[in-house]
């Protein structure tokens, strides 16, 4: 057990405000902090936020939409939003591309709307498209703020995600010598999206410290999905004296992006976003992702998957049977579940997580 | 008196199980009781009446099912690893395990080694579950044991489209009103469970031999259809319903 003091979304909030900073809040997936930092705007990540009483957006969605959405956009409705300065909205997929038509045409918020177009597959012409994306919404942030921060400016804030990118990597690769449960092991990693960076890098080093030489002897698990929530789920898999020891989540693990090559800032945050990890919003192909998910259990020795998919979450369904037929060839077992950000966890649910860790545990 | 060396409990949503087994792993006794909502006060009630005929001071007792949390037990295990456990000391043979319950099925890959290498279970949703045929029994004030009769001696079949254990309800009361024999409603709806469960068996991957536990094994009309459906005669143990606790008792012996 290690007592880590993460501060809240609403503490980060008020605090960054009296330093005169704005406040974007920014909707799932990818996007480029450093250029919202750049500009002295703290990126406040809204990833839902779970549990929150949909009734609201229930007029604007179809039902089909995922919880993500849902209760992203009955929480802006509900005026827990009213604090931003700026809502940021990236294109990663159907809905959340509805999502920010919805806020352009009908709800017309008060703050600044940003939008971001995010190219798919890894290629030189993706990386261009992205990097005048990014120029764009640069020349939008300069009127909003007033002032232009140079090249130098951009490029000490990518140095410096970069920089936090390979301690995650750190942490991440630790995950086996940290006396933490799940729980508490994401909910450090999670705090990056209200964190600013200085902060998130200081409890990451701290957590560092108290690594252990001995390994944890439980039953690993790879991750995969959107976000753990609720996060009861890393509850149950601990309980069966197992963990999450690495994942191929979007909150986390898919954003953890390698560094870029280019010395013009926007091509480098271009680059970072378009050759990160496999992801299905991003249309990598199977193998890529088949990849990815091997090199993640064969790192950790983790003995199966997880698929925790957010119902309705399409981009996620459709890569499922074919990961599930690959991973099965190669000998590593997996289980898909499916639930709402919104909801507890129901029982068979529980069952199904349990009997797949005892069977993956009796075949290893 | 005998000892008992290990007992299992399976506290089901509709029914509660419980048996004992010796050294070896015969079964000495086993109970099957309609599951009271206090399940921990029912069970302790059958253990305390057990003690009158079996010495279980020293047994080891692992419980499973979804009132599993409830009971007081050496360990806990999944109704998955228990059923497979069951099954397979029962036959001594791998295969494709489908466990019919009141209020959920589940399809077990089992190894020739009798260990679980994949299974998948309904989850929200009763379609195909015992309680699907006990809803539309109910309606209809026909006793569930009577229901597999009437579908067996039916001489037709009305096609049920919804596999909704809600809507089949208003869809049986439908036909019904339009002037269709009840049999030939009933034996629909046992179609519709049993094209529920095999497309269940598909999706995991059917590895003959078929070997059924749970209450809906013993609906002769389900097994028939079931052997319609996947062309392979499916293997019944004698008391279906307790096959959760038996593999329980037996990992009970392992502790």
């Amino acid at each position: 057990m290690l007592h880590v003091k993460i501060p809240t979304r609403k503490e980060v909030i008020e605090e960054e405000k009296s330093k005169g900073k704005r406040i974007a809040a920014v909707y799932p997936i990818h996007y480029s902090r450093e250029l919202f930092r750049a500009f002295n705007i703290q990126p406040v990540e809204v990833w839902g936020p779970p549990k929150t009483d949909t009734r609201k957006a229930n007029a604007h969605l179809q039902s089909y939409i995922c919880s993500v959405v849902q209760s992203g956009l009955s929480f802006y409705l509900e005026g827990y939003l009213d604090i931003v300065d700026l809502i940021v909205v990236p294109h990663s997929c159907d809905s959340l591309q509805g999502l920010g038509s919805i806020f352009k045409d009908f709800i017309k918020p008060k703050q600044e709307l940003v939008t971001i177009y995010l190219p798919r597959e890894k290629n030189k012409e993706n990386v261009e498209f992205l990097a005048n994306e990014l120029k764009r919404i640069y020349k939008q942030l300069s009127q909003l703020c007033g002032f232009e921060p140079d090249n130098e400016r951009l490029m000490e804030e990518i140095k410096t995600e970069e920089e936090i990118d390979t301690l995650v990597l750190k942490f991440y690769k630790s995950r086996g010598n940290l006396p933490l449960s799940s729980r508490e092991f994401y909910t450090i990693l999670r705090s990056r999206e209200y964190l600013p960076p200085d902060k998130f890098k200081s409890i990451l080093e701290y957590a560092l410290l108290h690594a252990s030489k001995g390994k944890l002897k439980k039953t690993g698990i790879v991750l995969s999905g959107l976000l753990p929530e609720p996060m009861d789920i890393l509850d149950v898999i601990d309980d069966m004296d197992a963990f999450v020891a690495i994942d191929d989540m979007a909150c986390c693990m898919r954003r953890v992006y390698e560094e870029g090559n280019s010395s013009d800032p926007f091509e480098r945050m271009a680059e970072r976003i378009v050759n990160g990890p496999p992801d299905p919003t991003k249309g990598n192909s199977f193998d890529e992702r088949f990849e990815f998910i091997k090199s993640l259990v064969d790192l950790t020795s983790a003995k199966g998957v997880i698929f925790y998919n957010v119902k309705f979450c399409e981009p996620e369904y459709f890569y499922h049977p074919i990961l599930k037929e690959k991973l099965g060839k190669a000998q590593i077992r997996s289980l898909i579940i499916e639930n709402d950000i919104n909801e507890p966890l129901p029982q068979q649910t529980i069952t199904r997580i349990k009997a797949f860790i005892e069977m993956i545990r009796e075949l290893s | 008196m005998e000892t008992v060396k290990s007992i299992g409990i399976d506290a089901g949503s509709t029914t509660l199980k419980i048996v004992g087994v010796n050294e070896k792993g015969k079964i000495l006794f086993s109970i099957v009781e309609d599951a009271d909502p206090k399940v921990e006060e029912q069970t302790e009630r059958v253990l305390n009446k057990l003690k009158e005929n079996y010495d279980i001071e020293s047994s080891k007792i692992v419980a499973t099912g979804y009132g599993s949390n409830l009971i007081k037990a050496d360990k806990k295990v999944t109704e998955i690893t228990c059923h497979a456990k069951g099954i397979y000391e029962y036959f001594k043979t791998g295969g494709t395990a489908v466990d019919i319950g009141g209020q959920d099925n589940k399809v077990i890959l089992i190894s020739k080694n009798g260990k679980v290498i994949d299974f998948i279970m309904n989850d929200k949703c009763a379609s195909g579950t015992g309680r699907f045929l006990e809803n539309t029994a109910w309606r209809l004030k026909i006793p569930t044991e009577k229901m597999a009769e009437l579908a067996l001696n039916s001489d037709g079949e009305v096609k049920i489209s919804s596999t909704c254990a809600v809507f089949a309800e208003s869809e049986v009361i439908s036909h019904l009103s339009r002037g269709q024999k009840l049999e030939h409603v009933i034996k629909g709806l046992h179609r519709a469970m049993v094209k529920r469960i095999t497309s269940m068996i598909y999706a995991v991957g059917f590895n003959p031999p078929l070997m059924l536990s749970g209450g809906v094994a013993k609906n002769k009309a389900v097994v028939k259809m079931l052997e319609e459906e996947l062309g392979e005669k499916p293997m019944i143990p004698e008391n279906p319903q307790i096959m959760g606790a038996f593999g329980a008792a037996l990992i009970g012996l392992s502790q």
